[in-house]
């Protein structure tokens, strides 16, 4: 019997009256939700957004179409293709620190270690709290003025004034590393969760062959991990372009635009009033503009990822 | 079969959940369910009720500051009233635009709205509002004459709210720093303002205290409190524009954008100012390691009950580009105060209470109570000077005066605010930043006008001095 084409596997005579309308009956009441669900969530807004990337509406009032006006203005948009560029400095700096901190601490939290369930706890945590609370404790952890760590390296005397973590030269660094400290957490669990599923066997018999540590580690657990981590390396991509959050709480995309990243500068195109700006500022046709360039700069950078990262997925 | 059932019954749960999703949106865009006021009181508008039924007025407001007063008189016209109107107060805590959007629609707006400079035009544009014209009477029409402004509560000739209190802006210093550094009295020009804030830095560097700082997180917000206040007092408009030839010009403000780019190259503004917003600037300010700032008359009240402080402040006026006074220091967000809804199903219910909030006793109490300050002559004359330290710096004088209103137009690319912090930390051509400024935003007011969005016609006679006889 097959049973992926059927939802449920009923007694040998119930199948056997079932009729192709019920099953589809049955099949379309199911996939209802789902369907409801996308289309009012993720088709329609994604629709509404095709539609206004061609008309010039501030998001009320009248709207004028203005044709590839929006597209033209994103080209020669030097503030978008900046926040473009510190995307990628931001993306980057976060996944360097994440991905491989990430599966070294996975690593050693999956061995026999004492504690290392409360240990994995601990670097879970911060997945767990809000954005906005992690990114606010950093800000008054670095911040100039009073910020604890130039208060401890004043009295440490290793600096003697001040030192700008937050101001232009060093701003995306201080948001890199408040982003991974946030990520870590979760993708140890992820890679915590694919270290488990190697066979231990594989393990033992490397070992029987005379296999160290460190061997066992490039040999066994980086191949076999391949799958899983060609996936969570594109979950970490997308998460790394996408995010925002923090960098809102502790810059909101300054000084002078240094840790404006894509969907911030999208953000305020669409809700000003949520940062600084007034409901003036409101531009719903240009933000559909810079929101459609936006997925598609994500998108194609995860194709490009996926495509390179084929081999990772051929384990055996 | 008892699998097929539970798959069954969750399929109905979800579908019903599903269907109640789909309402909520359905109704246009911004078509997330109605975040909760802060409050949490109703705020469904009051159902077309025949005279005698109870009419349940909701007004939202974003101000914090007098909450308890507005409470104490809406809980007097509510006890007080004989035609049975309920208002019921909703305070929202942020996102007020965004609330208001939202709740416009989903079709649950509030029956009235507080209405300040910033939103009024807005909200006109959007069809939230109803003109008061036909019930305005004739008594309050000569009591706030001088205040009816098109552009301001006036807009294409219709009424739709009606000012009471407004901000001043003022230099804000710490007097004893000024004293520590021997500075005798607060900066009258630009370049005196510059060598205090040397002095300053020079003389409480040790103790971290420093000459200048602002809110420069949001440069914008930063340069409205405070170059827009040098710049009228000194005879600009404040938000770079000039009436007299209806265009934007940048060329005062990169004036005085210089000056606070020499602070900064001093080393006189407070280190990480950059990331600075308004509340963690006063709690410095208030901690002694601020000299002097440029802010609304509502520091006061924030030294008063927000960030209580037992530094020697005072407020004072701005310093001028050259230390000649041509114009008057604006007095901003006055023209508004209430609105009613134009989706209201009792909009009389709400004027009657609008014209109750707009009693003289009523503003004189807001005024005197420190509130606000009161932009109404009337009110101004008779009352008594708001009982709040340091507010007595900051009350409406022969040097301030409410100005034109200027077009508010979003150019391509970087605002002012941006462009000119820009400036200030990593220099550049300062001449060229102007130009490319005067030339994005004088596009956007070009295509604002075309669309018939804004209004902008030159006045050759406009006199920033001959502001002054109005204050």
């Amino acid at each position: 019997m097959n049973y992926w084409r059927r939802p449920f596997a009923f007694p040998k005579g119930v199948d056997q009256e079932m009729t192709r309308w019920t099953r589809l009956r049955e099949n379309s009441l199911l996939l209802f939700p789902s369907v409801v669900l996308t289309l009012a969530l993720g088709i329609y807004p994604l629709i509404w957004v095709l539609r206004y990337m061609f008309y010039d509406y501030p998001g009320y009032g009248e709207e004028l179409f203005v044709g590839l006006d929006n597209f033209r203005r994103l080209l020669r948009d030097a503030e978008f293709w900046a926040s473009v560029r510190n995307t990628f400095v931001f993306a980057g700096g976060k996944l360097l620190i994440t991905v491989p901190l990430s599966l070294i601490l996975a690593v050693i939290l999956n061995g026999k270690l004492r504690g290392r369930h409360f240990m994995r706890a601990v670097f879970f945590m911060p997945t767990v709290i809000s954005t906005a609370v992690i990114s606010v404790v950093f800000y008054l952890i670095f911040n100039s003025y009073n910020g604890m760590v130039n208060q401890l390296l004043v009295r440490m005397h290793i600096i003697d004034s001040p030192f700008a973590w937050l101001g232009p030269d060093h701003a995306m660094m201080t948001v890199v590393i408040a982003a991974a400290w946030g990520a870590v957490g979760n993708y140890m669990l992820l890679f915590i969760a694919g270290l488990q599923s190697i066979p231990q066997d594989l393990y033992e018999s490397a070992s029987i062959d005379g296999a160290g540590p460190v061997q066992r580690f490039w040999r066994i657990t980086i191949p076999m991990l391949g799958p899983v981590m060609q996936i969570i390396i594109m979950l970490a991509i997308i998460a790394s372009l996408k995010g925002y959050e923090s960098i809102m709480v502790m810059t909101e995309g300054g000084p002078i635009g240094k840790t404006e990243v894509m969907y911030l500068y999208l953000y305020k195109l669409l809700f000003p009033f949520a940062t600084s700006g007034t409901p003036a500022d409101q531009q719903f046709g240009y933000g559909s503009a810079v929101g459609f360039a936006t997925a598609l700069i994500v998108g194609a950078i995860t194709m490009i990822y996926y495509w390179l990262s084929r081999k990772m997925n051929k384990v055996f | 079969m008892w699998k097929r059932g539970i798959g069954l019954a969750l399929t109905a749960v979800l579908a019903v959940g599903t269907a109640a999703c789909g309402n909520s949106s359905n109704n246009g865009e911004g078509s997330t369910s109605p975040s909760s006021p802060a409050s949490g009181t109703a705020s469904a508008p009051a159902s077309q009720a025949p005279s005698g039924e109870k009419k349940v007025i909701s007004y939202w407001t974003d101000d914090r500051h007098d909450q308890e007063y507005i409470k104490s008189l809406i809980d007097k016209f509510n006890a007080e009233n004989t035609d049975n109107i309920q208002v019921e107060l909703t305070v929202l805590s942020e996102n007020f635009n965004q609330s208001v959007d939202i709740a416009f629609s989903s079709n649950k707006a509030p029956d009235m709205l507080r209405l300040k400079s910033a939103n009024t035009g807005t909200f006109v544009k959007k069809g939230y509002l109803a003109p008061i014209d036909e019930y305005v009477t004739d008594e309050m029409k000569t009591k706030f004459s001088s205040l009816l402004l098109e552009g301001v509560n006036k807009f294409d000739g219709k009424l739709y709210s009606l000012p009471n209190s407004g901000q001043t802006l003022r230099l804000v210093y710490n007097k004893d720093l000024f004293d520590k550094a021997g500075i005798e009295k607060p900066p009258e020009t630009l370049q005196e303002m510059v060598d205090d804030a040397k002095k300053i830095t020079a003389a409480g560097n040790s103790e971290g205290a420093y000459g200048f700082a602002l809110n420069f997180k949001n440069p914008k917000s930063a340069f409205e409190r405070s170059v827009r206040e040098i710049l009228s007092l000194s005879g600009h408009q404040g938000l770079g524009y000039d009436f007299k030839t209806a265009q934007f010009d940048f060329a005062p403000y990169s004036q005085v954008i210089e000056y606070f780019k020499q602070m900064w190259d001093d080393g006189s503004i407070l280190p990480g100012a950059e990331t600075l917003d308004i509340d963690p600037m006063r709690a410095q300010f208030a901690a002694g390691k601020i000299g002097m700032y440029l802010s609304f008359s509502t520091e006061p009240g924030v030294y008063k009950d927000q960030f209580p402080t037992d530094i020697h402040w005072g407020g004072a006026l701005a310093p001028t580009i050259d230390g000649k006074r041509d114009g008057t220091s604006e007095i901003v967000s006055a023209g508004t105060w209430l609105g009613i809804s134009d989706k209201s199903k009792n909009k009389d219910a709400a004027w009657q209470f609008m014209a109750y909030m707009y009693r003289d006793e009523v503003l004189t109490a807001y005024h005197e109570q420190g509130f606000g300050i009161s932009v109404v002559p009337s009110i101004a004359e008779k009352a008594k000077n708001p009982d709040v330290p340091g507010m007595e710096g900051f009350l409406v004088g022969d040097n301030d005066s409410i100005w034109p209103v200027s077009p508010t137009v979003t150019p391509e690319g970087a605002n002012y605010g941006d462009a000119f912090f820009k400036y200030m930390l990593s220099g550049g051509d300062l001449a060229k930043v102007t130009a490319d400024l005067n030339a994005r935003y004088n596009d956007a007011l070009a295509k604002a006008k075309e669309k018939g969005e804004v209004k902008a016609e030159a006045d050759p006679s406009f006199d920033p001095a001959k502001l002054k006889t109005n204050s």
